[in-house]
C-alpha cells in the first residue's frame, strides 16, 4: 500500500513540473507595428441646381481634404486608432447664403464674394479594439467629434465580431450614436433687420429696389430647435464561401431626430407672386423637413479571387427610408496585379439611383399650403454613374524610408461621378501607408 | 425589399454548407484586395457619396450623423 501511494505521488509530481514546462501557445499580434496613412484628395463639382437658391443655380464646389489614420498596438491584443482631419471647401451656392455683395447684379448663377463663401471641416476619431486570446472575439468603442462654421458634432460607437467555424465566418454587431448642433444661419433677406443669422453686416431690405411682386412677404418663421441626434444599429455577416471566393452582408438601421433641414437652403412657391433684387429671386421660405427620419440599407459584397492577376469586387445595396425615397446601388471593381505584384491598378464602376423624397420639387413649384417642402436635388429622383481607375504600389520588402517609417504602398485614384440632373463631380485621391520599423 | 429578404436567406442556407477552409489555406483570401470592405483610400469618396446622395448605410461609411448632409 506504501508502495503505491508513493508511485501515485511520484506520478503526480511528473505531471505538475510536465505542466509548468509546456510552453504558451503561440498567439499572433493582432497588429505587429505601428501604421500611419496619410490620405489626401481634391475634389471639384459642377451643376445648375444648387440647393441655396431653391434648386436653381451655380453648385460648383471645390474641396481638398488631409487625414492621418494612426494604428498604435498597445500589446499583443489592442489597438489604439487615432484618426484626424481637415477639409477646406469654396462654394458658389454657399456663397448665394448671402448674394448681395455689391460687386456685381446678385444672380443665383454666379457666386458671391460673402463670407459663407469657404469654410473648414475638421473632425477626430479616437478608436480602441481588443481581441481575444483565441483573436474570435473583436471589440471596439471610439468617439468622434466634427466641426465646421455653422455645423458642430460628437458621436460614439462600439463594435463587437465573433468569429466561428475556424475563422470562416463572422457576426458582427455595431451602434452609434451622434449629437449634432447647427448653428443657425438663414438666408440673408430672411434675417432680422439689424441682427440675428450669425454672419456679416445686417441686412437691410429697404437699402435694395425689389422687382417682380413689390409687396415681398415671405412665409418664414425661425426653427425651434438645432440640434440633431442620429442613432445607428447594424449587423454584419461574412462567409468564406471556397478558397478563392468570399462574401458578406450588412443591415443598418439609422434613427434621425432633430432639425433636419439645412436652414439657409431657399424655397419658392408657385402661388406666390415672385420678388426680385437684381437677378436673385428672394425666399418664399426655407427648407422644412419632418423632424424624424428611419433609414434601413441592405447591402453585400461577394469577392472573388481569380488568380495571381485579376481579382473581382462586387457590391450591391438596397436603401429605403421613410420620407419615400428607395434607391439601388451596385458596383465592380476588378483589381489587376502587374509586375510581379507590385503595381496594380483598379478599373471600377459604379451606378446608382433614387427616387424622390416625398417633400421634393423643382424649383418654384411647392404650394405654400404644405407643410414640408425641399428643393435639394441630392433628395430628387435621379441616377448616377462612376467611372473610377486607380493605382497602386506595393513596396514588398519595405526598402523606401522616411526616418523610421517604412513605406508599404502608395495609392492613387481618380474618380467621375455624373447624375443626369446635370450635375457631375471629379475626384482624386492619394494614399500612402507607412509602417514603423 | 422581399427580394432582398429572400436573398438573405439563400445567402444563409447556402453559406451553411460552405466547405470549411483551414488558416493555411487562406492565402488567397487574404491578399489586401479581397478585404470586404472599402480601402482606406476610398473613404473620402464614401463621404462624398454621403453628402451628394440620400441612401447611406450598408457600406462601412457614414449612415447618418456628424455632418450636415442627408
Amino acid at each position: 500500500m506504501k508502495h503505491n501511494f508513493l508511485w501515485i505521488a511520484a506520478l503526480f509530481v511528473c505531471s505538475g513540473m510536465t505542466a509548468q514546462n509546456q510552453p504558451q501557445p503561440y498567439k499572433k499580434r493582432v497588429l505587429e507595428s505601428t501604421e500611419v496613412d496619410l490620405l489626401s484628395s481634391l475634389y471639384s463639382q459642377t451643376g445648375d441646381h444648387a440647393a441655396v437658391s431653391g434648386g436653381i443655380g451655380n453648385e460648383s464646389l471645390q474641396d481638398a481634404t488631409a487625414t492621418i489614420v494612426i494604428a498604435i498596438p498597445l500589446n499583443d491584443d489592442d489597438v489604439l486608432t487615432i484618426d484626424a482631419g481637415v477639409s477646406a471647401y469654396t462654394s458658389a451656392s454657399s456663397s448665394n447664403i448671402n448674394p448681395f455683395d455689391g460687386r456685381q447684379a446678385a444672380d443665383p448663377y454666379v457666386a458671391s464674394s460673402g463670407e459663407s463663401q469657404s469654410d473648414t471641416w475638421s473632425n477626430g476619431i479616437l478608436r480602441y479594439s481588443h481581441s481575444s486570446d483565441n483573436r474570435n472575439q473583436i471589440w471596439s468603442a471610439n468617439t468622434s467629434f466634427a466641426n465646421e462654421f455653422d455645423y458642430s458634432s460628437i458621436g460614439v460607437g462600439s463594435s463587437f465580431a465573433q468569429l466561428l467555424n475556424e475563422k470562416n465566418t463572422e457576426i458582427s454587431l455595431h451602434g452609434s450614436a451622434y449629437f449634432d448642433q447647427w448653428r443657425l444661419i438663414y438666408p440673408i433677406e430672411l434675417r432680422p433687420p439689424g441682427g440675428g443669422g450669425g454672419e456679416g453686416t445686417p441686412f437691410h431690405l429697404e437699402n435694395y429696389t425689389i422687382t417682380g411682386n413689390p409687396v415681398y412677404s415671405p412665409k418664414f418663421t425661425p426653427l425651434s430647435q438645432s440640434g440633431r441626434q442620429s442613432y445607428a444599429a447594424g449587423l454584419g455577416f461574412s462567409q468564406i464561401l471556397s478558397k478563392k471566393m468570399q462574401g458578406s452582408l450588412a443591415l443598418d438601421v439609422v434613427l434621425q431626430k432633430g432639425q433636419l433641414s439645412t436652414p439657409f437652403q431657399r424655397v419658392y412657391f408657385s402661388d406666390v407672386d415672385n420678388s426680385y433684387i437684381e437677378n436673385f429671386h428672394l425666399a418664399d421660405d426655407i427648407e422644412r423637413l419632418p423632424d424624424t427620419r428611419l433609414k434601413l440599407a441592405i447591402g453585400g459584397r461577394l469577392n472573388t479571387y481569380i488568380n495571381e492577376i485579376f481579382t473581382v469586387r462586387t457590391f450591391y445595396r438596397y436603401y429605403v427610408d421613410d420620407w419615400g425615397i428607395r434607391s439601388h446601388t451596385a458596383s465592380i471593381e476588378v483589381p489587376i496585379k502587374i509586375l510581379m505584384g507590385r503595381i496594380t491598378l483598379y478599373p471600377s464602376y459604379r451606378i446608382y439611383n433614387q427616387t424622390a423624397a416625398d417633400y421634393f420639387k423643382p424649383y418654384d413649384q411647392h404650394l405654400s399650403t404644405r407643410t414640408y417642402y425641399t428643393s435639394d436635388y441630392d433628395l430628387s429622383g435621379y441616377a448616377a454613374n462612376q467611372y473610377g481607375f486607380g493605382v497602386s504600389y506595393t513596396d514588398i520588402f519595405n526598402n523606401m524610408h522616411l526616418w523610421r517609417f517604412e513605406l508599404k504602398s502608395i495609392d492613387l485614384k481618380y474618380y467621375h461621378y455624373s447624375r443626369n440632373t446635370n450635375f457631375s463631380s471629379n475626384l482624386i485621391t492619394l494614399g500612402v501607408k507607412f509602417i514603423l520599423e | 425589399m422581399k427580394i432582398a429578404g429572400k436573398l438573405l436567406v439563400l445567402f444563409v442556407i447556402t453559406c451553411s454548407s460552405c466547405v470549411v477552409v483551414k488558416e493555411y489555406e487562406m492565402v488567397h483570401l487574404n491578399d489586401p484586395d479581397m478585404i470586404l470592405g472599402d480601402q482606406n483610400c476610398d473613404r473620402n469618396l464614401l463621404t462624398a457619396q454621403a453628402y451628394r446622395e440620400a441612401a447611406s448605410g450598408a457600406n462601412g461609411g457614414k449612415t447618418g450623423g456628424g455632418c450636415g448632409c442627408n
